[in-house]
């Protein structure tokens, strides 16, 4: 097996409420493969998006307490400016609330990332979120605003958006909390068709179904990863 | 760059910016008026130097100076003396022609006695004389005078065809189409009452009165004034400064009440054009003053008015009076005498050369007039020095204090220094607005960016930086300064220019404006009412006080119509006539760029806030 795309190593992350410190992440590792689907099962409030914001390059760990590492090099120590191109670059967000942009049409929310230092500039990303929305059935839906589009039709704008720079991880934060079971069928079905064509996907979710989609999962429990039953534990390093 | 999109976006979906934009606009626009106004009011007191007073003055007050012709012509020896005039300057009290009646009334003047043609060369005196020609009115007065006198030869003189003529061009409503046979019996059958009648009411109209009696007979009528039948004469008689042969005065255009300016800057002459000054006299008293200040005997003199001048400048034209310059010197004892010995009144001892009291002096174009200044100075020691050695005595520079070489500027310092000091106080205080426009930048951005948490948060993990957000409002900051600075150049300038014709509408407001505002203000109570019906408590708040606003105003422009209007600007109180109305374009750019700086400025804070903004924390919840 090659060395792993993205590996966490003994992650922590405290918020301070106050004067208290509450500890969230307790020393967190995983590693995912090269075109891996990845499912991050754990209840509400476990700390599932806190992992996925340190894992995407949004957030910084307890500082000293814990590494990232991106095809085998640490994030930390990275400029902001890599940080930005990072999540420019490499990974692609998808959310619960799908979070676009209720200005702008569905093609430019889509595009939005092209248009970033670091994006694939905005003629192509244009012709590759036109390409994508189209397989997504949503060509006829290209100068609508957000805000007249349904929740799926959201959410596949938003995965659209996430591809845009075509980039290696996928990092979904329950993209189908929202959504009733129906749409959010196809919204994973879009994830695995793309997850066939290479991509690697970390998704995190509450919901053991969901998690069955995808090749392998693992459960954050009291801020520390656990390997699921039934799965090979992933080597580290 | 992705932030075009999201400016322009933010700025089209929402109206309060426009706020923003339109207190830019506003700001910008006050301040280029104000600062206009004060910029054309310097230029009018600084070019008005010039055509009043040449660049550099000698003065040497109530004694004068002596052999000023010898003085004038050292001066003009030298290249970049274009020219120089003696002046003879006091006081006096010249009583007016009117009313009609023995208590005449009198008038303070400051008498300047000049050589005409030298002191056009200086100064712009020529071209300040008001009257080219006797005024229509005036005209028609003095041929109706003359008519009347006349009536019985120039009716008795008027053939038939004369006779159709006078029918045809003075009752041409009457007669207008009846066959020419039927005019010719009405001609003929005219009392002769009638005629002169009809004769005397063309006096108004020359043109048609020549028609009617012929060039002979016009003569005739013209020939008692020279003025009428010559044009140009009046002009003429005023650049001279006599009339019919006679020392005349030209007064300035204020000194006589008769002369009322109307608001359209054009003047009326009381009595239907008979108080026209160049047709009277007046008496001019002065009260000499001996060589050490004590008071002489009143001399008086009897002058007719050959002209009018208009400066411009208030002050000088309500008060000056220009007249020929051997005259006041008689009148101040500056002329020149004979020294005769005391004990034997027959026996001449001496000679005292006539003196002026001022040397105006003008450089030649493009010559400034701190280096006139110097070059007078040495040439006034070159005449001092050759007087000594020729044994007159003269005043000396550095020894007299009373003489003394300045600029047009430097002897109006304590006028023009104030004004100058007085606009960058305009526009420091005005500046302040800015500070006023940044706050509500500020506070509107801020708004903006706490509503857009979340954008910033979505942004920040699709890759964009802290500083490509602190752009987002840097640009939006740049848009409103942008806009409202280019619409403020638009406000200042439409006002600016316009500014004698809305100083005219403040002095009689018209009533369509008062009413259309309390229209709208109807109009707005009415929509105000059935959005009161509709529950809603913000439209009913702001359609109240729109509707207080606009009945308030358009009330108050009533009244103020009705009680006569306000003049903003009294002549009386600024000097000038005139009211500016030039842009002043480089103040104009600065106080743009200001506006457009200070908004990216104020848009900066808010946008280190937005940057600062925890992505993590802003996408948290929807
Ligand atoms: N900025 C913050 N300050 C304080 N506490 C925080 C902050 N962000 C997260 N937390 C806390 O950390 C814990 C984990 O939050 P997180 O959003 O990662 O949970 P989650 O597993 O995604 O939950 P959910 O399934 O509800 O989305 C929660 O208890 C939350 O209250
Ligand atoms: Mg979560």
């Amino acid at each position: 097996m090659s060395s792993p795309l993205l590996e966490a190593h003994d992650l922590h992350k405290t918020y301070r409420l106050g004067q208290v410190d509450v500890p969230v992440l307790k020393g967190c590792s995983l590693a995912v493969s090269r075109g891996e689907w990845l499912a991050v099962l754990g209840s509400s409030g476990s700390g599932k998006s806190t992992l996925l914001h340190l894992l995407g390059g949004l957030d910084r760990p307890d500082s000293g307490r814990g590494e990232i590492r991106h095809e085998g090099q640490p994030l930390e120590g990275r400029s902001a400016r890599a940080f930005d191109r990072y999540r420019a670059q490499t990974v692609g967000f998808v959310f619960q609330f799908y979070h676009l942009l209720p200005e702008l049409t569905v093609l430019e929310n889509a595009m939005l990332p092209g248009l970033v230092p670091g994006g694939i500039g905005a003629a192509p990303a244009r012709r590759r979120v036109s390409n994508l929305l189209d397989r997504f059935g949503l060509s006829h839906r290209l100068n609508h605003r957000p805000r007249e589009l349904s929740g799926g039709e959201r959410q596949r704008t938003a995965i659209a958006r996430a591809l845009a720079n075509d980039p290696q991880i996928l990092l979904a934060d329950e993209p189908t909390g929202n959504l009733d079971a129906h749409t959010g069928a196809e919204i994973l079905d879009l994830l695995a068709e793309a997850h066939q064509s290479g991509l690697t996907i970390v998704m995190v979710t509450h919901d053991q179904q969901i998690a069955d989609r995808a090749d392998r999962d693992c459960r954050l429990v009291d801020g520390v990863l656990s390997v699921a039953e039934g799965t090979e534990p992933a080597p580290l390093a | 760059m992705y932030q075009p999109l999201l400016t322009s976006r933010y700025l089209m979906t929402r109206m309060i910016p426009l706020l923003a934009v339109a207190a830019v606009a506003l700001c910008v626009a006050l301040v280029i008026v104000v600062i206009s106004v004060m910029t054309g009011f310097l230029d009018m007191i600084r070019s008005s130097g010039q055509t009043l007073m040449g660049d550099v003055v000698i003065t040497y007050p109530i004694r004068g100076i002596p052999y000023y012709d010898s003085l004038i012509s050292t001066l003009e020896q030298e290249q970049d003396v274009k020219a120089a005039t003696p002046v003879v300057d006091t006081w006096g009290l010249l009583r007016m022609p009117y009313p009609v009646g023995d208590a005449k009334e009198s008038e303070q003047v400051q008498i300047w006695g000049i050589d005409p043609q030298s002191f056009s060369q200086v100064t712009g005196f020529a071209e300040t004389l008001k009257w080219s020609e006797i005024p229509a009115d005036t005209a028609a007065n003095m041929r109706w005078d003359r008519m009347q006198q006349l009536a019985p030869t120039l009716v008795a003189n008027l053939d038939l065809d004369a006779r159709v003529r006078l029918l045809q061009q003075s009752a041409a409503d009457e007669v207008g189409d009846a066959e020419p046979s039927v005019i010719r019996q009405l001609a003929a059958n005219a009392t002769r009452d009638d005629l002169a009648r009809r004769l005397l009411h063309l006096a108004w109209q020359p043109d048609a009165l020549r028609l009617v009696i012929g060039d002979e007979a016009m003569a005739a009528i013209d020939s008692h004034d020279p003025r009428l039948g010559e044009r140009g004469l009046v002009a003429e008689e005023g650049r001279t400064l006599q009339r019919g042969g006679r020392a005349a005065i030209v007064s300035g255009l204020h000194v006589s009440k008769a002369n009322e300016r109307k608001s359209t800057g054009e003047y009326d002459i009381s009595g239907g054009g008979y108080w026209w000054m160049p047709n009277h006299e007046a008496t001019l008293t002065t009260l000499p003053i001996d060589s050490r200040g004590g008071l002489l005997d009143p001399k008086s003199i009897v002058l007719p008015f050959a002209n009018e001048f208009a400066s411009g400048v208030f002050l000088i034209d309500q008060t000056r009076i220009m007249v020929p310059l051997q005259i006041v010197q008689d009148l101040t004892n500056l002329d020149s005498a004979d020294i005769v010995d005391p004990d034997d009144p027959t026996q001449v001892v001496g000679h005292v050369p006539a003196k002026a009291t001022m040397i105006l002096v003008r450089g030649q174009d493009g010559i400034d007039p701190v280096s006139l200044r110097s070059l007078v100075q040495t040439s006034y020691r070159r005449f001092q020095d050759a007087c000594i050695e020729a044994g007159q005595s003269v005043p000396r520079l550095d020894r007299d204090p009373g003489l003394r070489i300045l600029t047009w500027e430097e002897q109006n310092a304590s006028f023009i220094g104030p004004v100058e000091k007085e606009r960058e106080l305009m526009r420091t205080l005005f500046s302040i607005v800015y500070l006023v426009c940044g706050a509500l930048i500020v506070a509107i951005f801020w708004a903006i960016v706490y509503e857009k948490t979340r954008d910033i948060g979505i942004l920040r993990s699709i890759g964009a930086s802290r500083m490509g957000i602190v752009w987002i409002f840097l640009l939006y900051g740049l848009f409103v300064g942008v806009f409202g600075a280019l619409a403020g150049i638009c406000l200042g300038w439409l006002v600016t220019v316009n500014m004698p014709a809305i100083h005219e509408q403040m002095s009689s407001p018209p009533m369509w404006l008062g009413i259309a505002l309390l229209v709208v203000a109807a109009g707005l109570l009415l929509w105000t009412i059935s959005k009161y019906r509709g529950g809603q408590l913000l439209p009913v708040l702001l359609g109240t006080l729109g509707v207080l606003i606009l009945a308030g105003l358009g009330a108050g422009e009533l009244v103020l119509r009705s009680s006569g209007g306000i003049v903003l600007w009294d002549p009386a109180v600024y000097y000038f006539t005139d009211v500016p109305d030039a842009v002043d374009w480089p103040s104009a750019w600065i106080t743009a760029a200001g506006a457009v700086i200070c908004s990216v400025v104020a848009a900066a804070i808010p946008a280190a806030r937005a940057a600062d903004i925890d992505p993590v924390g802003a996408l948290r919840y929807e």
